[in-house]
């Protein structure tokens, strides 16, 4: 009997599952080769790999045939973590619309955009619809790009070759397609692990190529991009989220809180004041000085000096939640900053600790922390754009924390070297952080195992685009004299000629999403499982009888007799074998027969019950018990995930709306100017819409109120649309006819505000939000939406 | 103290690591930087005297790591979003590459296209600056094709520079400035941004404002 046939049942039944929650390889040692006296004795290695083979099978298993608690909160898990990986995805190509359009609105409202461009923004409109789901055209390229694709998966030196070879303006494309795609399952330890793998190759490569330590990782080089990305998966925003946001949010609660710290600034702000209280300035107040005598005004360091305080209070506190939360750290992340510091000891060999903690610090907190502090808004943390000074402060603090985590040369801005105290308290605590951050374990050993795992599946996909199929034939075939000049690039080259020319992108429409089933050209169906990871037959069967067992332990009532212990093991397997259940059964059946065999082969031994099957078996279920806990906890926890990913994919939806709405007007607008310049009158008026001031405040479009309490019932608005783009707002007051006031109000104008971060609207007796606005006028006025 | 100087507000602009923090401690502090210290955003002020005329320069220092730039290069433009809205009041701009770095060239281009849409104009004062000229050894980018870039731009001023020997430091700096005082000359005060009066508006309600 093959292994590959008589592991196959067990990897529907393995009750073993793991969490499979971080990308830690397997945590937990099997602790079977500590009885002494084993008749077998087994490298705890194998045994190790043994399990894992197990753990990452289960974790695949789609169908699980135990119905308990455990594998209910698993497979919640499971389908969270899934629909964390998509959403993720379409985030980021829903991002890239966004922020070209972003990038075009300021030109846009100012009219600025030729008819020709305009086109070209309305085309990223098109491509935010959902690509619908299709097939190859033929079969005969679904096995060739499913050869390719398997390829580059598991073998990710070919990726990372590519990486090298790409332009800047490839790299977005080739990434979104390897870490959304190829790599996309976030949360699969297997194509996690290959990921890594690949950033591996990428970062030695920049070592080789970079001359001085100095000059390490700073440049944007697709490594940078790489990285970046990276941090913007489900797990680096969930601990984003956990370090950052809570601090953040304090923070911009206190909108008037102004902690600058320039003495040039701080002056001018003092001159300002002086002017608008007295209306001059006294003699001894220049408008205009140098930073040394700014630093030298005595008012100005009385200004100072409390801010200083309150800086280091609010930075430690931020530090300190980071230390606090190493734990929390994404496997990925802190597996990058290990390779960082054994690539530099290795090609640095006198690089001093202290040199080498700068280097990870700037990875940790140049390209993941900080930026994230600096601009919380991008990185989902908060719902709206800090306010001035809050935002200077979240610079400071980033300044102040980048300073630690590097040696500050004060030369620079002479002011920050108040904050020197922040620096030499933390030091060693930043240095020791982030050494202990380089401390985890690799995956080497657990990736070799999913490999195999992988092979031995029959039903491995990638759903996938066509246009990213293309897109990624099209960069290999572009870059193949680089790529096949590497050693062992033998499969690629093959793969590549076979395909032939890469097809050009297809339109939009036409994209289809495909699921590719992935399969090895070269390796068959693994048949020589025990040699290839060096375990016997015995292990092979030891495990699959305690699989085996957990399960119809899983499975029997808490109540059965069978149940009580200690176990009889036998007495599990006979009344499984009396049950209808045909599943359980088979089971019962293949329990009772394993007991037999390891039995002949002298691994266990009826005298004393099955000992050391029966511990292995009843240490499991006291794992699985604390595991439920576990999986419910973690579950929990991305929950919050992934309500962030979807509020952020809502936020995303209304930015696109908005923009869209807008175009709409621009176009419609020169349209008529351009057709027909007499008859302006042709757009129906819309409206009136009334809304009470109940209402409004309700949703937000309210932000203040001036108007007493008990006169508020009596308030209510009409907003009109005359033509497009234009609304007018008018308040009334019951029993009145004329309205108190009115407003023209311009969508260009709205827009303006909103990307200055203008969001009061002043009604006089009321203040408006802007972007609540925006979103009330596109809900009720949107016109026709096909143009 | 003169009564009222001319105040330019300058922008450091260029990729990761190209030294656009060592040129402007260089010029403003007299010091070599050598710790490996990335900036996240710094600002000076220094008082210059150029041809007789005394002035006051404000310049802004920005990070070149992209992750502090909220855009995403999907289009020809790539300024960091933030300076999208200060490219309005900044008069002139440093655009650095190191010459041991190719790719660094190659970001120049679309930040002046993003500066030129962004202020509406066919020409700002700028000045091109190939800087680590000392690590010759190490040269991708040839003075020929730095050239090219300078001519096809309509022959912008362009310097390597090596902030570590203080080679053609000043230089840049006062060459950006004369630039600065001779298109404000005609205008008397008001063109120059000056950084106080710049949130001034803030009151009007609906109006544009430029927040900081």
């Amino acid at each position: 009997m093959s292994v590959t046939t008589m592991l196959a049942p067990s990897t529907r039944n393995s009750a073993a599952s793991s969490t499979s929650s971080g990308f830690v390889p397997v945590s937990r040692q099997n602790t079977i080769t500590s009885s002494e006296g084993a008749p077998r004795s087994v490298r705890a290695s194998k045994r190790y790999s043994v399990t894992a083979l197990y753990l990452s099978m289960s974790a695949q298993d789609r169908d699980l045939e135990i119905e308990d608690e455990l594998a209910r909160v698993q497979k919640t898990l499971r389908d969270l973590k899934s629909k964390i990986s998509s959403q993720s995805k379409k985030n980021f190509v829903l991002e890239k619309d966004v922020r070209y359009l972003d990038s075009r609105i300021a030109l846009l409202i100012q009219n600025r955009m030729a008819l020709e461009e305009q086109n070209e923004v309305a085309s990223h409109f098109d491509e935010s619809s959902e690509i619908e789901g299709g097939t190859f055209p033929n079969d005969q390229k679904t096995q060739a790009y499913g050869n390719l694709f398997y390829l580059l998966q598991s073998e990710p030196r070919h990726i990372a070759a590519l990486c090298r070879c790409v332009s800047m303006a490839e790299i977005d494309s080739l990434l979104q397609t390897v870490m959304f795609t190829i790599y996309g399952n976030q949360y699969e330890s297997r194509e996690e692990h290959l990921l890594l793998t690949m950033f591996q190759s990428v970062l030695s490569a920049q070592f080789e190529t970079t001359p001085e330590y100095s000059s390490l990782l700073r440049a944007n080089t697709p490594v940078s991009r790489m990285m970046t990305t990276y941090t913007r998966r489900g797990p680096g925003q969930s601990y984003l989220k956990v370090v950052l946001a809570k601090q953040i949010n304090n923070l911009i609660e206190h909108k008037d809180l102004n902690l600058e710290i320039n003495p040039l600034k701080v002056y001018e702000q003092m001159i300002k004041n002086v002017e608008e209280d007295t209306g001059a300035l006294p003699a001894n107040m220049p408008r205009s000085v140098s930073a040394e005598q700014a630093a030298e005004n005595v008012q100005v360091q009385a200004i100072i000096e409390p801010r200083l305080t309150m800086l280091m209070e609010i930075a430690n506190t931020f530090l300190a939640t980071i230390i606090d939360n190493l734990d929390e750290t994404p496997y990925g992340i802190r597996w990058i900053c290990k390779q960082i510091r054994s690539l530099t000891r290795r090609k640095y060999p006198d690089a001093k600790d202290h040199i080498i903690c700068t280097l990870i610090g700037g990875f940790f907190f140049l390209r993941f922390l900080n930026p994230a502090i600096v601009t919380p808004r991008s990185y989902m943390l908060i719902d709206s754009v800090p306010s001035e000074h809050p935002r200077r402060t979240l610079t400071l603090i980033a300044k102040m924390l980048q300073n630690l985590a590097n040696k500050p040369s004060y030369a620079k801005e002479p002011y920050m070297a108040r904050l020197a105290p922040f620096v030499a308290n933390n030091k060693m605590r930043i240095n020791k952080f982030l050494n202990d951050l380089c401390e985890v374990g690799d995956f080497y050993e657990s990736l070799e195992m999913d490999n195999y795992v992988a092979l031995s599946k029959k039903d491995l996909e990638l759903n996938i685009t066509l246009n990213e199929v293309y897109a990624t034939h099209a960069l290999l075939e572009k870059h193949s004299e680089e790529l096949l000049s590497g050693r062992d690039t033998q499969h690629l080259r093959i793969l590549l000629e076979e395909l032939g020319a890469a097809p050009a992108q297809v339109p939009r429409k036409e994209n289809r999403a495909i699921d590719l089933p992935l399969f090895s050209r070269w390796e068959g169906n693994i048949d020589d499982l025990s040699a290839a990871l060096d375990i016997t037959q015995e292990d092979v069967y030891f495990m699959e009888a305690k699989s085996i067992f957990v399960q119809l332990l899983r499975t029997l009532p808490a109540t059965s007799a069978a149940a009580r212990r200690p176990l009889n093991l036998r007495k599990i397997g006979d009344t499984a074998t009396t049950m209808k259940d045909m599943g359980m059964f088979r089971k019962g059946m293949r329990g009772l027969e394993l007991l037999n065999q390891l039995q002949e082969m002298g691994v266990i031994t009826d005298q004393d019950n099955f000992q050391i099957l029966r511990e292995e078996i009843e240490q499991e279920l006291v794992h699985l018990g604390s595991l439920k806990e576990k999986v419910m906890e973690e579950t929990k926890k991305l929950e919050e995930v992934y309500k962030t990913i979807r509020d952020h994919n809502a936020y995303l939806v209304s930015q696109l709306e908005t923009y869209k709405s807008y175009l709409h007007n621009v176009r419609s607008q020169s349209e008529g100017k351009q057709r027909n310049a007499g008859k302006q009158q042709k757009q129906q008026v819309l409206g009136p819409y009334k809304f009470t001031h109940q209402q409004l405040e309700k949703e937000g479009v309210i932000q203040k109120s001036n108007v007493p309490d008990n006169r508020r019932a009596n308030i209510f608005f009409n907003i009109t649309s005359p033509m497009p783009g234009t609304f007018v707002i008018s308040l009334h007051y019951k029993g009145r006819n004329r309205g108190l006031l009115e407003l023209d109000l311009k969508l260009d104008d709205l827009l303006e505000m909103q990307q200055n971060n203008h969001d009061e609207l002043d009604l006089e007796y009321v203040q408006f939000n802007v972007p609540k606005v925006l979103a009330l006028l596109n809900k009720r006025f949107a016109r026709k939406k096909n143009w | 103290m003169q009564p009222s100087r001319r105040e330019y507000n300058i922008v450091v602009l260029g990729a990761g690591g190209v030294g656009k923090s060592c040129l402007t401690a260089q010029f403003v502090q007299n010091v070599w930087i050598e710790s490996y210290d990335p900036t996240i955003e710094d600002s000076y002020r220094k008082v210059v005297d150029v041809d007789g005329k005394s002035c006051i320069l404000e310049i802004l220092d920005t990070a070149g790591t992209e992750q502090f730039k909220i855009y995403l290069k999907t289009g020809k433009y790539c300024l960091p979003y933030r300076l999208i809205l200060e490219a309005l009041l900044i008069n002139g701009f440093l655009l650095v590459y190191s010459i041991t770095s190719l790719t660094s060239f190659q970001e120049l281009t679309p930040i002046r296209d993003a500066i030129l849409r962004i202020k509406e104009v066919d020409d700002v004062p700028l000045v091109i600056v190939g800087n680590k000229s000392d690590l010759e050894g190490d040269r991708q980018v040839s003075k020929n094709r730095a050239n090219h870039l300078s001519r096809k731009w309509g022959n912008v001023p362009l310097y390597e520079s090596s902030a570590r020997r203080r080679q053609n430091v000043d230089e840049v700096f006062f060459n950006l400035t004369r630039q600065l005082m001779k298109k404000h000359s005609g205008d008397g005060g008001a063109g120059a941004g000056s950084g106080g009066t710049a949130g001034g508006g803030r009151r009007k309600k609906g109006k544009s404002c430029i927040i900081l």
